[in-house]
This record gives C-alpha cells, sequence and structure tokens, in this order.
C-alpha cells in the first residue's frame, strides 16, 4: 500500500517532461492509426518501381522479337502489329470439373495452339523463294514465347497493384512486395535467354540432347513424331532406340508421343527407359550436379510425362530418370561450363544404367529431354 | 565473340565452340560463331587432320568488369 501510494506520488509535473511523454503518446497514437497506412505507401512505391522495371522488360523482349522478325527472318511486312495480337493471344485450358479425358483434352489444345504458332511466324517469315529456315522460325517462335509470358507476367503484377491500390488492401499489397524480387528475377531470366535464342546457343535445358546425340551421330535418324527423331544404336549387346527432339531448331518435341509409337505401334519391348533432363537445383546445389532417380523426368504441362507413365506402366518397363541440376536462368540461357562438362559423366552414367539394369540381347529406350536449339544428332 | 550478360551482371559470359577430333580425340576450344551447333562439322584436326566435330558449345564467366 505505502509502494502503491509513492508511485501514485511521482507523477511528473514538469513541463519537458510532459512534452516528453506527450511525444511518444502521439507516436503511439500515429503507429496505430497510420501505420499500416504508412506500410501501404512503401509496399506501392516499392511494387511500382518493380512493375516500372517489368514493363522495361517486357518492351525490350517485344523489341527483340520484332528485330529478330525483321533482320534474320527478313519479313517483307512490317510484323510490329501482328506481334502484338500474338502477345495477347490467349490459351484456354479445358474444362476439369470431369477429369476423366482431361490429359487428351489439354493435349489438343496445347498442340492446336502450338501448330497456329508455327503457321503464323512460318507465314511472316516464308519468303518467296519458298519456306522460311526452320531453325528461324523455331528460334522466332521462342522469343515470341519470350516476349508473351514478360507480357502476361506485367499484366498480372499491374493488375494486383492497382487491385491493391484501389481497394488499398494492405495485405493484397505486402504479398505482391514479398513476391516481387522473385517475379523480377523470373522475368530476368527470361529476358537474358533471348540472347541465346537470338544466337542460336545451346541452352541449359538441351543437356539430355547433347548427351543423346552423341549416340546418335552416324546413324540413320527417323522422324517418330512431331518434330522428333529417333536413331537405333548398340552398346554392349544391348539395343538402344535413341531419341530426342530434331536439332538444331530450338524444339522440344514430342517424346511421350514417340516413346508410346515405339512401344505399341512399333512393338519394341523395352527392358528399360531411361530418360535425361535438366533440374531445377535447389539453393545451395551445385549446377552440373548430376542425380539419378526413377520415374519419367520431363518438366512441361504434364500431358508428355502422362503419355511416358502411361506407355511405361501398359508394358511394365521400368523407368530411370538422369538429371543435370541448374537454376532457372541457367536451364533458359547459354548452357554454362559445368553443365555442358557433365555431358561426359552422363554419358558414363547412362552407360553404367543400361550395364546393370538391362542384358545382352535386351532393348532399351533412351531419351534425351529439352530444347535441343544449337545441338543437331 | 559472343557475349552475354552473366547472372549477377556484373560479370559477363563469353561463348565458346569445342571441336573435337573423332580419330585422336584431341580437342580446340574456339570462340563461338554465329552458326555452329553441335555435331557440325568443323575445321581439320591440327594433330592428325581427320575432320573435327563440334562436341559442345558453352559459356564460361569473364573477369568481373569494373
Amino acid at each position: 500500500m505505502f509502494l502503491l501510494g509513492s508511485t501514485a506520488l511521482q507523477v511528473p509535473t514538469d513541463a519537458g517532461t510532459i512534452i516528453y511523454i506527450t511525444f511518444f503518446v502521439l507516436i503511439f497514437f500515429f503507429q496505430f492509426a497510420f501505420g499500416t497506412r504508412l506500410q501501404s505507401y512503401f509496399a506501392i512505391n516499392d511494387i511500382g518501381r518493380g512493375l516500372n522495371k517489368l514493363s522495361l522488360m517486357k518492351d525490350k523482349a517485344r523489341k527483340e522479337a520484332i528485330d529478330y522478325l525483321v533482320n534474320v527472318g527478313k519479313t517483307s511486312a512490317d510484323p510490329t502489329q501482328r506481334v502484338d495480337q500474338f502477345l495477347d493471344y490467349v490459351t484456354i485450358m479445358p474444362v476439369d470439373i470431369d477429369p476423366a479425358g482431361l490429359v487428351g483434352k489439354i493435349d489438343h489444345v496445347v498442340t492446336t495452339n502450338n501448330d497456329r504458332v508455327r503457321a503464323e511466324v512460318g507465314t511472316l517469315l516464308s519468303t518467296q523463294g519458298g519456306p522460311a529456315n526452320a531453325v528461324t522460325v523455331s528460334i522466332s517462335e521462342n522469343l515470341l514465347e519470350v516476349a508473351t509470358a514478360l507480357n502476361q507476367l506485367h499484366k498480372i503484377v499491374r493488375h494486383f497493384y492497382l487491385l491493391g491500390k484501389k481497394t488499398n488492401s494492405y495485405f493484397t499489397l505486402l504479398q505482391l512486395q514479398m513476391l516481387m524480387p522473385m517475379i523480377i528475377q523470373e522475368a530476368d531470366a527470361l529476358l537474358n535467354a533471348t540472347d541465346s535464342f537470338k544466337m542460336g546457343q545451346p541452352v541449359g535445358d538441351g543437356i539430355g540432347p547433347v548427351v543423346v546425340s552423341k549416340y546418335m551421330q552416324g546413324k540413320e535418324k527417323r522422324v517418330i513424331a512431331k518434330d522428333t527423331v529417333m536413331a537405333i544404336t548398340e552398346y554392349k549387346g544391348r539395343k538402344l532406340y535413341v531419341l530426342k527432339a530434331d536439332g538444331p531448331m530450338a524444339y522440344v518435341g514430342q517424346p511421350g508421343v514417340a516413346i508410346k509409337k515405339v512401344i505399341e505401334e512399333m512393338g519394341v519391348k523395352p527392358s528399360a527407359i531411361v530418360m535425361i533432363d535438366a533440374a531445377l537445383k535447389l539453393e545451395g546445389e551445385k549446377s552440373g550436379e548430376i542425380a539419378e532417380g526413377v520415374g519419367a523426368a520431363i518438366g512441361g504441362i504434364g500431358v508428355e510425362k502422362f503419355q511416358i507413365e502411361e506407355a511405361a506402366t501398359k508394358a511394365k518397363v521400368p523407368l530411370y530418370a538422369i538429371l543435370v541440376k541448374q537454376s532457372l536462368i541457367e536451364a533458359i540461357t547459354v548452357m554454362r561450363k559445368e553443365i555442358a562438362e557433365a555431358s561426359d559423366k552422363v554419358a558414363q552414367v547412362l552407360n553404367r544404367v543400361i550395364e546393370e539394369k538391362t542384358k545382352e540381347g535386351d532393348e532399351v529406350l533412351v531419351a534425351g529431354i529439352g530444347n535441343t536449339l544449337g545441338v543437331a544428332q | 565473340m559472343s557475349q552475354v550478360p552473366g547472372t549477377d551482371k556484373k560479370t559477363k559470359l563469353l561463348v565458346y565452340t569445342i571441336e573435337e577430333c573423332p580419330a585422336c580425340g584431341q580437342k580446340t576450344k574456339r570462340a563461338f560463331a554465329v552458326g555452329d551447333y553441335v555435331t557440325k562439322d568443323g575445321g581439320k584436326c591440327t594433330k592428325c587432320s581427320n575432320q573435327t566435330k563440334i562436341s559442345l558449345v558453352y559459356a564460361e564467366n569473364s573477369k568481373p568488369s569494373r
């Protein structure tokens, strides 16, 4: 009681102390009343800066695509208007409330889109002397894809930025602000990819095709699916069916259709399917590291993976995977030394897998998965 | 020589083409030229005069620019 009484008596009365306390009370009040508004202001500024960067990037990618079409593709007319229409073209995915047969529908829509892109670019680049060079067409397709992706990314970020501003939604802005560094990193990777595409240089994702091209050299090649070629070769008494996308064009081919065709139509009974692909590394992992595993080593929308898994399951063929680790930027820009030099080690791993998992007289299917720009066979 | 920006923007990547002789295995490194691709015929081997083939195209970091 005595202590409480003495504490109560210690209320300051001098002006300095009162100003001091009032100052802290005001700060507390200000923080309480306007804190989130202040943070929203900083978030808006931050996102705005990122959005400007994205806008510059998408404009640059668009310009690069147009310049390539004009300078290398030698288009007869100005392609600007056509390219702008291209950037806003949408692919409507099939309804998924009844998932039965969904993969087939997605495949149909995606194939239709790819065919349309190829046809339009081909028309744009066709010269009086005949059809345009396949490498130029494929590079143009990839450049337009990059420009479209950046355009879409910019639109989505701008949408949430304006929505957050309009509704004064602190949490919308905060989430976008947190994601911005990763979005910019991805956009940067896409923009850097245009340099490699224009020059026709192999990209990190092309490590699978680089490895299998060694097995296909000097052998007769046949087209097994759209943009996909196959060669038959031999390794230590095993018959190898080696396939990859048709290079040196910037194609990824249709390995799913190809593997299905080899097993179901050609009647080949492989003892193993070995797939070689690039895989995204986790932070801290080294580029060019090799990982082995089982399953279908293929990315993308999932159609090819489904087809391969289905064909392998039906025929009861084990699926083996050899992966080369790399970051996203390394996967879509010119192949780095450490990734390229992993190709010899991957070939050794592939030989070992074939020797361990199959026996003489067996048939083995080997697929090099990835963009085969700058890698022929 | 083909130069592209590196991942950290401070470095430039220099792109090289590796030509390998299928007969003696000699490897030659030269600057990438537009039109080069893996498996394309290269020049004559400096050791045994056989036809070389391009075995790799890759990029290396150059020294950081100041």
